[in-house]
């Protein structure tokens, strides 16, 4: 069961992947925006949580997580 | 022999009253004015050149904010080689031409007419609110007036009723002379239309629309009429309470992001009124009923002036000394960083408070606290303005200034509605829309532009709340599709690569304005005319709101926009651009401080080295290179338990933010919060330190406004609370080991300059000299930068985005079938903190739920009655109006009063890219209700 912050967190990364304007390197543009504007332990969490719950996170994420 | 006095602009005093408006011809004429010769452009009226000469010819309605009228007959002079004795106001100066303003004839035929005026005035001067201030009274000086023959007896006006309806001024009939300067006023600079002239002959009066008090009329009480009025019949209450002004001091209005310039006109320490400046560059002598009228705020009772501090929140308020209110402060975030590490602050800084007061706040965050945990409140409202524009032009900001929209062919309005949350530049455009401009709104509502009197939309795309960038992607479409794109444009502008993609991506059959109709609700014909309208126009001029921002999509829909205009090849010159009306005073120059928690000041982000170490060298201390927490990330981190204090400058995040509950929830769980600020606001009841902040009258410093102006902001009075807010930031920075010693505002601009590229050559001195200028002013452009991008973008070339349309999660259900969106009230500013601290109230003493007849009628609901509306985040309740201005299925309502709790019901979803909340969509249901308050 995640927390408020988490859900949170995992809508935001989902979302990003979804919003990025092109459709060609999802995962390297969500990488570069999540550098750009989040803060180490947001990505560090986002990352456990790939782990500990990865089916809540869309498959660009993961593969934007695994390339930062 | 005289020398010719040539016309030069820039050498007019503006503050004098030249009679008839300024000509922008190029052709020049030189006319002889008793003799001395003057050279004008062509077109210009005699009594202006006359008056540039130094001539100034007597006149009653003539004023040169208002086209020349012709009626009062002072103004009359002779003319070499013509008969008769003309109206100087109207009479064009033509080369040759030689007058004589003073003559013995002249002088007999003012007498005359003055005589006639006075012989239906009150004669009481002395005791005469104008007394000093009166146009009349000058005139029958001016004339030699020393008796009137006519006597007191015959036929007059002496006894009309005063009307005292309005909040803020009077209309005493019995003074008016019909000079209609203030129906002009109405017409001409505000475009509202609500005055008039009634009757005929003798009989004729001033009438607010049909012969209504003024506060039942259509008059929206911008004052521009009182500002007209040659005579005391339109005056404000406050020079009638207090007496005419002794002094004067230019400053800056705190309300929206136009910036209007105002004259704060004073006895003593005592603001009397305010009156727009004539050489604001925003507003050119114009305001709005908020800036003009509503300032009453700054002496309210509720002003909090003395520190006080609280070891909980449950605990009352202590009174405190500023010394140990920041030695609290401190203390509390000192143990935090000590226990919890530096990242569990950070700050939040206000875009009400001055480029200075920002500043520093953000320097303490990063310098003193240690952390990049800074935001600021743009992230509720223009955050995607400065993503979106950046990826595409390179840089956060609007690429205009207002005058441009002058010379714009097309105007389309998206997201915005400017003649409630902009009306000052709303007036502007009205102008050219009266002259011709064709007009597209973009909007859910029917706001005001789309009909108003002299103003309508050739076109109203009524899009479903949502589906900006669908709407947008389908008029690109067609664009692209017609051949309507300016290739020229865009081979020597854009980057290549970036268009073609974009071009294959626009022209995708999925974009068409026919398969997007079921989802916008916006008939496809409708589309494609506006879009051929848009981009044949000549001169294509973007301007927005958060109509645009405060969706899911608000970064998409903002580079759609972008596209667009360079698509259309929009940019670069007067009349085109894009153009953000930003909500709040400061929030252009709140984001170009530095408030984002990924960027130094200018825009420039915090991993890169050169521009980190820079900072580090004049600041003396290391700085952190990884981007820190936004506003709902800190407060998302503060429900887990791990972010602990927070110093929020001059914002309400209780009250303003999405999801209050979820807000008030990580205010509750924080060990120290600090607030600065007015009053003790909704966030303050979770505040442990509260320091008092100053009013923008007290204020000494910059705002800079929403086309980059950085106007200066001058203390009118000595601040309330013995101390500025810079100081009290400074003092806490100080507290917690991290000295920041300036001495003045100035000196913190001069830091700024320093630091940032785009600020480089302003200065207090420059500001004072030249009055305001646009950024970026540098060596390259030491006066300022009224157009951006004129020969390159600032990224160098403009990049395209594509900008597939995703729907947000947020859609009407059979549980909250209704799509909520919320926006502002003319009368009304924001949370409403200032203005519901006024006799604005009148106007708009609550929220109220506009919903459309059927659904009203399905719910059964009357105008009026209570209801309640529920979302999936909480429920409130408020009166309902019943309104044609929004289609079926949409609901609306303001957010100006806390007991509304619109933003219980709005939920935190947010743009995809900077976190901006989802306002304008809110799926909703409503049911009758009896009580007005939940239980």
């Amino acid at each position: 069961m995640m927390e408020y912050h988490q859900e949170h967190l995992v809508r935001m990364a989902n979302q990003i992947a979804g919003g990025v304007p092109s459709r060609e390197d999802v995962a390297g543009q969500v990488s570069h925006h999540m550098q750009q504007f989040w803060t180490p332990e947001m990505l560090k969490e986002l990352s456990e949580i790939a782990v500990n719950t990865p089916d809540c996170i869309d498959a660009e994420v993961h593969a934007a997580l695994a390339a930062l | 022999m005289n020398m010719v006095q040539q016309f030069d602009p820039a050498q007019l005093d503006l503050s004098q009253d030249y009679g008839t408006p300024a000509m922008n011809a190029e052709v020049e004429v030189t006319v002889h004015i008793n003799g001395m010769p003057v050279t004008v452009p062509e077109g210009t009226s005699v009594m202006r050149a006359a008056a540039i000469a130094g001539a100034n010819i007597p006149k009653l309605c003539a004023t040169d904010s208002v086209e020349a009228f012709g009626s009062c007959r002072l103004c009359l002079v002779e003319i070499e080689g013509r008969n008769g004795t003309p109206a100087s106001c109207t009479t064009p100066c033509q080369d040759g031409m030689s007058v004589k303003t003073q003559t013995p004839r002249l002088d007999k035929l003012r007498k005359g007419v003055m005589e006639l005026y006075i012989s239906d005035h009150p004669l009481d001067c002395l005791t005469c609110p104008a007394n000093g201030d009166c146009e009349l009274q000058d005139m029958a000086g001016a004339v030699g007036l020393r008796d009137v023959r006519y006597g007191t007896d015959g036929e007059n006006h002496l006894d009309g009723v005063k009307d005292e309806s309005n909040p803020y001024f009077t209309f005493d009939t019995s003074k008016c002379i019909v000079c209609s300067r203030c129906v002009r006023a109405c017409s001409e600079v505000q475009g509202t239309f609500a005055l008039t002239i009634a009757g005929r002959g003798f009989g004729s009066r001033v009438s607010p629309s049909e012969q209504q008090p003024f506060l039942e009329s259509e008059c929206v009480s911008c004052g521009a009429c009182v500002q007209a009025c040659p005579t005391a019949t339109l005056q404000e209450k406050s020079v009638i309470e207090l007496g005419v002004p002794s002094r004067k001091v230019k400053t800056t209005c705190a309300y929206c992001g136009v910036g209007c310039s105002f004259v704060a006109e004073l006895r003593g320490d005592e603001v009397v009124r305010m009156v727009p400046d004539k050489q604001g560059g925003a507003n050119a002598g114009h305001s709005c009923v908020k800036g003009r009228f509503a300032w009453g705020y700054a002496q309210h009772q509720d002003r909090i002036t003395t520190p006080m501090v609280r070891e909980s929140i449950d605990a009352a308020w202590q009174e405190v000394s500023w010394e140990e209110a920041i030695r609290f402060a401190a203390d509390r975030f000192n143990a935090i960083k000590a226990s919890h590490g530096v990242d569990a602050i950070g700050g939040i800084t206000s875009s009400r408070c001055t480029n200075e007061e920002v500043y520093v706040v953000q320097k303490m965050v990063r310098a003193a606290f240690g952390t990049n945990n800074v935001d600021t409140c743009a992230r509720v409202c223009h955050s995607p303005t400065g993503y979106g524009l950046k990826q595409t032009f390179g840089t956060s900001a609007g690429t205009q200034d207002f005058a441009s929209v002058q010379h714009a062919d097309a105007i389309m309005v998206i997201g915005a509605n400017p003649t409630d949350a902009h009306p000052v530049f709303a007036s502007r455009m009205k102008r050219r829309l009266r002259q011709g401009a064709d007009l597209i709104v973009i909007d859910p509502r029917s706001i005001d532009l789309v009909r108003s009197p002299h103003v309508s939309a050739e076109h109203h795309l009524q899009l479903l709340p949502g589906t900006n960038v669908a709407v947008l992607n389908a008029v690109s479409h067609v664009i692209a599709s017609e051949g309507l794109i300016d290739e020229a444009f865009v081979a020597e502008r854009c980057d290549r690569a970036s268009f073609k993609a974009w071009e294959d991506f626009i022209r995708l059959p999925e974009n068409s304005p026919e398969a997007l109709e079921a989802v916008t609700g916006v008939p496809a014909m409708s589309v494609r005319a506006a879009a051929r309208a848009f981009a044949t126009a000549g001169n294509g001029a973007i301007y927005y709101g958060l109509g645009v921002t405060e969706h899911s999509q608000g970064s998409t829909m903002v580079m759609a926009m972008a596209n667009l205009a360079m698509a259309t090849g929009n940019i670069g010159r007067l009349g085109v651009g894009v153009n953000p009306l930003r909500g709040q005073n400061n929030v252009q120059g709140s984001c170009d401080m530095g408030s984002f928690p990924h960027e130094f000041v200018g825009y420039r982000h915090v991993s890169d080295d050169t521009v980190r170490e820079q900072f580090s060298q004049i600041w003396g201390v290391t700085l952190r290179e990884e981007p820190g927490m936004r506003i709902p990330n800190m407060l998302d981190s503060a429900v887990s338990g791990r972010f602990k204090g927070l110093y929020i400058q001059g914002e309400d995040i209780a009250q303003s933010d999405p999801n209050t509950q979820h807000v008030a929830a990580a205010l509750t769980a924080m060990d120290c919060v600090i607030v600065q600020d007015l009053f003790l606001n909704e966030t303050a009841q979770f505040a442990h330190v509260f320091l008092p902040g100053t009013s923008f009258l007290e204020k000494d410093g910059t705002f800079t406004n929403a086309e980059r102006r950085i106007n200066r902001v001058r203390p009118v009075m000595t601040s309330r609370t013995g101390r500025s807010e810079w100081e009290a930031t400074c003092a806490l920075s100080e507290a917690m080991g991290y000295p920041m010693p300036y001495d003045s505002a100035a000196e913190i601009m001069d830091e700024i300059a320093e630091l940032t590229p785009t600020f480089a050559g302003v200065s207090f001195d420059l500001l004072d000299r030249l009055g305001s200028v646009q950024w970026p002013c540098n060596d390259q452009a030491p006066t300022g930068t009224p157009i951006m991008h004129k020969d390159r973008f600032v990224r160098g070339e403009g990049q395209f985005m594509t900008t597939p349309y995703v729907p947000t999660d947020e859609r009407s259900t059979r549980k909250f079938p209704l799509l909520l969106t919320t926006g502002r009230i003319l009368s009304q500013y924001n949370v409403g903190a200032q203005t519901r601290r006024t006799d604005n109230v009148v106007w708009h003493s609550e929220d109220l739920l506009d919903i459309h007849e059927a659904d009203a009628e399905a719910r059964g609901v009357k105008d009026g009655d209570w209801v309640e509306i529920a979302s999936r985040a909480g429920e409130t309740r408020m009166r309902v109006r019943i309104s044609d201005d929004i289609p079926a299925g949409v609901v609306y309502t303001t957010f100006h009063h806390p007991v509304s709790g619109t933003n219980v019901i709005t939920t935190d979803n947010s743009d995809w890219a900077t976190n901006c909340p989802e306002y304008k969509v809110t799926a909703v249901q409503i049911r009758p209700v009896s009580e007005p308050a939940l239980a």
